[in-house]
């Protein structure tokens, strides 16, 4: 659970609310929200008063730009299962059937969700923009955060009623009512895709789009206000599946063989080489302001590989294609968990299901690329060495 | 003038009547055959015809049906009007009523016949017609030409949210009135056998509108399936996606912008 600091309401604005969101695992508060009076209106069948906009924003993007062109933007999409804690909801719709499901969201429309897995990733891209915008005002280069969800649009109340609750700056969203999304991921040039759901995240994936499917877990770790922190895997998520084919196939010592004796060739590029490109990107704009040290955007490289041996490939095709990473930790086949709790990434990228579930054991915000040849195997089946 | 089928009457208190042009049905420009070719506004005659059968099918005696006019006011066809009454029929169209009229008067004939919905190829026509106070939406290629088993509506949502002052055009009434009676429609299915998908997409504003849409439509009863807050980010893509067979905004619909 998202503890108490990274309580966005107290974070931005000072806007003061009475709604606390309550530690249980559904923001099931019923508050004096000063939305209610307005719903009120509508169950009495007054008709629904557009509000003024200084009334309803109590954040202001003063001289921001408000609706970057998505060409322009770094465009993160993300489920609202994965932005919310959504799991009563989906009990009762495993349970009931749809209809009950959609009465059961219109009776609570009035209840925020609580943040989910996604959460303090999107409130720290927020923050970047924050900097950006103070940095480029007129610029479009920012995060645009959209919603893409499944779900019906009766939910869509309730899911704006939320944002609108934890303040978060959502403007565009799709709610596709059960058909798939990939045709408007792909419009909108979508860098990033985070669901809670392994098949659409394929769909993503096989349409050339980054992705990731993320869990809810019980234990989450604080996380940075002020810094993006982003974790990657290598093998099969910055770099293709390559090498892991000759580990899996051939065993250990191949696998070093091959990569000794193409040490100067550049491994392929993975599904999130591209994320890691935007982020450095945006990045580079903090540099040319002077905020090299204070930037608020800082990446890693997590992986099994050895420094000695075959990290040295890693680090060669990083540099071939002109990608940064900030920190670069070859764990030569030691546990990553230990490594990323002390590292606290608002998000760590894997392919392989065994390092995710260790990662959240430890309270790290873990997200599982289903890509390469990783996927054939039953994850605990992997428990030794790792690459 | 207007041709009745005798046999496809609806109950004129309670059908929703919905009067589509000929030329968006059957294409213009002559065939030398018999019967015309099938036009743009084809599947969305199947569509409403489809939803017609669902409605009887929950309930024979059902009066809140689509009763369809075919309005010809293209003075070629007019003359060719016996071979528009057999293309029907070879088609099994359900059509209510034919109409003829001349370009000046075809608004009149709309509203003699109570029509509650005009759809047309034509900008003009459409224009005219709204003018007149009659709901009205333009049909091309991007809308309209997709089969599909369900009739799908996109209520363009920066024009659904009103203002409080000032009397309420009579377009925007007559827009009203048909929302409420698809809601009405939509509340004889379940979401899971509904031939009707009612969508809505705001382009202007941010989340704030697409919510006052959605309590609007609410408020008039209807269930809206998909919504999409745009905060104007482009949408060709929720067209060619969604695939409506017509758009709605409060008056005049049509591909604007």
């Amino acid at each position: 659970m998202v503890t108490m600091s990274l309580d966005p309401v107290q974070l931005m604005s000072g806007q003061v609310s009475e709604l606390k969101v309550a530690s249980s695992s559904n923001g099931n508060s019923r508050g004096l929200w000063e939305e209610k009076e307005e719903f009120d209106r509508e169950h009495l069948g007054l008709p629904a008063k557009p509000k003024p906009v200084t009334e309803r924003r109590t954040r202001k993007v003063e001289g921001g730009v408000f609706f970057p062109k998505p060409e322009n933007a770094v465009t993160i999409a993300v489920s609202s299962r994965v932005l919310f804690r959504t799991e009563r909801e989906q009990k009762v719709f495993e349970q009931k059937g749809v209809e009950e499901y959609l009465r059961y969201q219109i009776e609570h429309e009035n209840e925020p969700f609580a943040p989910g897995p996604a959460f303090p990733f999107v409130k720290a891209l927020e923050t970047v923009n924050a900097r950006l915008r103070d940095l480029y005002p007129q610029s479009e280069e920012l995060f645009d955060i959209v919603l893409v969800t499944y779900n019906h649009a009766h939910v869509g109340i309730r899911l704006i009623n939320t944002i609108n609750h934890h303040n978060l700056f959502i403007e565009r969203f799709c709610m596709t009512g059960g058909s798939s999304p990939i045709g408007y991921l792909k419009a909108w040039q979508t860098n990033l895709y985070l669901s809670a759901d392994a098949d659409k995240v394929r769909e993503a994936l096989a349409e050339g789009i980054a992705a990731a499917t993320m869990f809810m877990s019980e234990k989450i770790t604080e996380v940075s206000e002020y810094q993006l922190r982003v974790a990657f895997d290598g093998d099969a998520v910055l770099f293709s599946d390559e090498s892991e084919r000759i580990f899996k196939a051939h065993g250990l010592d191949k696998f070093f063989e091959h990569e000794r004796e193409n040490e100067d060739t550049l491994l392929d590029h993975g599904p999130l080489k591209g994320f890691l490109e935007v982020l450095g990107k945006l990045q580079k704009k903090f540099y040319a302001k002077g905020q090299r040290l204070d930037c608020p955007i800082r990446t890693y490289l997590v992986t099994a590989r050895s420094a000695a041996s075959s990290g040295i490939r890693a680090l060669k095709t990083l540099r071939a294609w002109g990608l940064e990473i900030d920190e670069a930790l070859f764990l030569a086949g030691a546990p990553k968990g230990p490594m990323l709790e002390k590292i606290r990434p608002h998000i760590f990228f894997d392919d392989q299901m065994f390092h995710v579930e260790g990662a959240a054991e430890m309270g790290t915000i873990a997200a599982h690329v289903p890509y390469g040849i990783a996927q054939n195997h039953n994850p605990k089946q992997n428990a030794s060495v790792g690459k | 003038m207007c041709w009745f089928s005798f046999s496809l009457q609806k109950d004129a208190d309670h059908a929703v009547v919905i009067a589509v042009t000929s030329r968006a049905v059957f294409g213009s420009g002559a065939d030398d055959d018999e019967v015309y070719g099938e036009g743009l506004a084809f599947p969305l005659l199947q569509a409403l015809q489809r939803v017609n059968e669902h409605l009887l099918m929950n309930n024979p005696a059902e009066l809140l049906l689509f009763d369809i006019v075919l309005l010809t006011t293209d003075s070629q066809q007019q003359q060719q009007s016996p071979r528009i009454i057999s293309s029907t029929r070879h088609y099994g169209l359900e059509v209510g009523r034919f109409c003829f009229s001349s370009e000046e008067d075809f608004v009149e004939n709309l509203l003699k016949n109570n029509v509650q919905l005009f759809l047309s190829t034509d900008r003009n026509e459409a224009s005219q017609a709204t003018q007149r106070g009659v709901l009205s939406a333009l049909l091309d290629h991007q809308t309209a030409s997709c089969p599909s088993e369900q009739l799908k509506v996109l209520f363009f949502g920066d024009a659904v949210i009103q203002p409080d002052t000032g009397p309420t055009p009579p377009s925007r009434q007559a827009a009203r009135s048909f929302s409420a009676q698809l809601g009405e429609m939509q509340r004889r299915f379940t979401m899971s056998d509904s031939p009707l998908s009612i969508g809505l997409v705001t382009w202007r504003g941010g989340r704030d509108s697409c919510a006052d849409a959605l309590h609007t439509l609410r408020s008039r009863g209807v269930r809206v399936d998909e919504a999409y807050c745009l905060a104007e980010a482009p949408w060709g893509p929720i067209l060619s996606v969604f695939r409506p067979h017509f758009l709605l905004s409060d008056g005049f619909g049509g591909l604007e912008g």
